[in-house]
């Protein structure tokens, strides 16, 4: 067997351990690689950074643990520059699965920003229905959320003084890991309702969702944790994302090396077998 | 500063699920079946616990017992038919159900689905390929990193022809044709690969994820269970191979 085919035929495993390896020692021993900022993602910068105070700010947490890795960084990064520029902000979930984690998430940073409950920010929580809350919303915010998470009637939350609708929202961001995300905030939200809005996704739906921001139809877009580095460098915060990026790059240059490597043993084996 | 005991129990679960979810790397074992029936089981339990409270207790109960409110009972019987399913004599009541289920979500999807992603679509592909700059006459911009530029315009052009024919027109890919049909080959390889890229970023962020929880977990302040858990597994997976299988392989 030439060196050529033993390569082809290399135990899967070893590829593992060389990932896993390219993925743990920058997380021990961080570089700082620099962190570009896109414009997709300096467009949800900038528009929160435009937001008069006490704009209503609504973030939709569309995400369950299983998309915390990539997701989570970004929601904290959001919620922080929110709370910084002294919005009202709203915060809901659109899946059942992710309601715990939305709570922890939202009190952890608003205790860490001192935020008063119900009067700087609210978590309504979760309703049933998907789309058909996005557009029972549109319509009345208190008969899709009559009560908040805690179970205090949404209605004496001064917070959502003046909220009657979604109309009556200044900017909104989706932070979607499927559906209903992004699109289906679009689709029954914004095109409805006339709100600006933007996107947060995890990597593997960023192409899918690139064409609606080319469009125009969501005015930015936060893809993955590169996204959420990339936020957090923005409002000079570093948190889980940049230390993730020095790892991600190491396992991207592994993959090309392995991908290169493959290639090579491939075309030299077809040589020798002319 | 002495860490909660909740916080130290849900760092030992959760460091032992992941490194047990781990261990199908080096191959399929009933540790990882263990963990995997342990994610399926609690994600299950949760969200039906999570749904009963939400929309069982406080927006059906609550609403008809404390404000009286009973034109819920509406909604709530309409839901109660589509449970006909399971006794054949009465499963005929629950189309009514479907029947509005589907019909509403029609209604509701198509005209929101062709405005958002036909017609916005379309208008945004189709773009003029040079500027009109009022007196200045016609203008032609080659920034390739401005959507709206020109010479965006012609490779968008070119690539939405190519690709649409090389999936749709039946005819014989040759001469020009072949050319066009290769044209749209390669912008679809730049797609896939743009979209593999992602995918690839997308699952080593959440490799990342859970190795930060390892190396957290491995702190002194939880007891150090990311280490402790690691040496347990991993002599677990050394007994689990070692051990006789119980049906010897038939060598005959």
């Amino acid at each position: 067997m030439t060196f050529s085919e033993r390569m082809l035929q290399i135990d899967r495993r070893i590829i593992f351990l060389v990932i896993g390896l390219c993925t743990l020692l920058p997380l021990l021993y961080p570089v700082g690689l620099p962190i570009k900022i896109t414009s997709e993602v300096r467009a949800v910068y900038d528009h929160i950074e435009s937001l008069p105070e006490h704009s209503v700010f609504l973030l939709s947490i569309d995400f369950d643990p299983a998309s915390k890795p990539e997701l989570y960084p970004q929601a904290i990064a959001i919620l922080r520059h929110a709370f910084r520029k002294k919005l009202r902000v709203i915060t809901i979930t659109l899946w059942v699965s992710g309601t715990g984690m939305a709570d922890q998430l939202v009190t952890q940073v608003a205790k860490e920003m001192e935020k008063a409950y119900g009067k700087d920010y609210a978590f309504l929580g979760w309703s049933p229905g998907g789309q058909a809350v996005i557009i029972n919303m549109g319509q009345d915010l208190y008969s899709a959320f009559p009560s908040d998470y805690g179970g205090k009637a949404t209605k004496d939350l001064p917070v959502l003084d003046g909220v009657r609708s979604l109309k009556d929202i200044t900017y909104l961001v989706s932070l979607g890991a499927g559906k209903p995300g992004v699109e289906e905030w679009y689709v029954f939200g914004k095109d409805k309702y006339k709100f600006e809005m933007g996107g947060g996704c995890t990597g593997v739906m960023a192409p899918g969702l690139y064409p609606l921001l080319r469009s125009g139809q969501i005015n930015g877009l936060i893809g993955g944790l590169r996204g959420a580095a990339e936020y957090e460098s923005l409002i000079g915060q570093k948190g889980k994302a940049v230390a993730g990026m020095d790892a991600q790059s190491a396992t991207h240059f592994a993959i090309i090396v392995l991908v290169l490597m493959c290639n090579a043993f491939y075309f030299s084996l077809r040589q020798q077998r002319k | 500063m002495t860490m909660p005991f909740e916080l130290i129990v849900g760092a030992w679960v959760a460091t032992g699920l992941t490194l047990l979810i781990f261990t199908f790397l080096y191959k399929d074992n009933p540790l990882f079946k263990l963990a995997e029936h342990l994610y399926v089981g609690v994600s299950v339990g949760y969200i039906i616990v999570k749904t009963y409270d939400t929309v069982i207790v406080h927006l059906v109960v609550k609403p008809i017992v404390e404000n009286g409110e009973v034109a819920l009972l509406i909604p709530v019987a309409i839901g109660m038919l589509m449970l006909t399913r399971y006794v054949p004599k009465a499963a005929w009541m629950s189309r009514y159900a479907f029947a509005l289920i589907v019909g509403m979500g029609a209604g509701l999807a198509i005209p929101r689905t062709i405005s958002s992603f036909i017609l916005k679509q379309v208008e945004d592909t189709v773009r003029p390929l040079l500027s009109l700059t009022g007196p200045d006459g016609m203008r032609f911009s080659m920034d390739v990193l401005n959507p709206s530029s020109n010479l965006n315009a012609i490779i968008i052009l070119l690539g939405v022809s190519s690709v649409l024919f090389y999936f749709f027109f039946s005819i014989e890919h040759s001469g020009l044709g072949k050319a066009v049909a290769r044209t749209g080959i390669i912008f679809l390889m730049i797609a896939f690969g743009a979209a593999f890229g992602y995918t690839v970023m997308a699952r080593m962020s959440l490799l990342i994820g859970r190795l930060t929880d390892l190396i957290e977990f491995s702190d002194a302040s939880y007891g150090r269970p990311a280490i402790w858990l690691l040496i347990l597994i991993v002599g677990a997976l050394f007994v689990l191979a070692r051990r006789r299988p119980d049906h010897p392989p038939d060598t005959r």
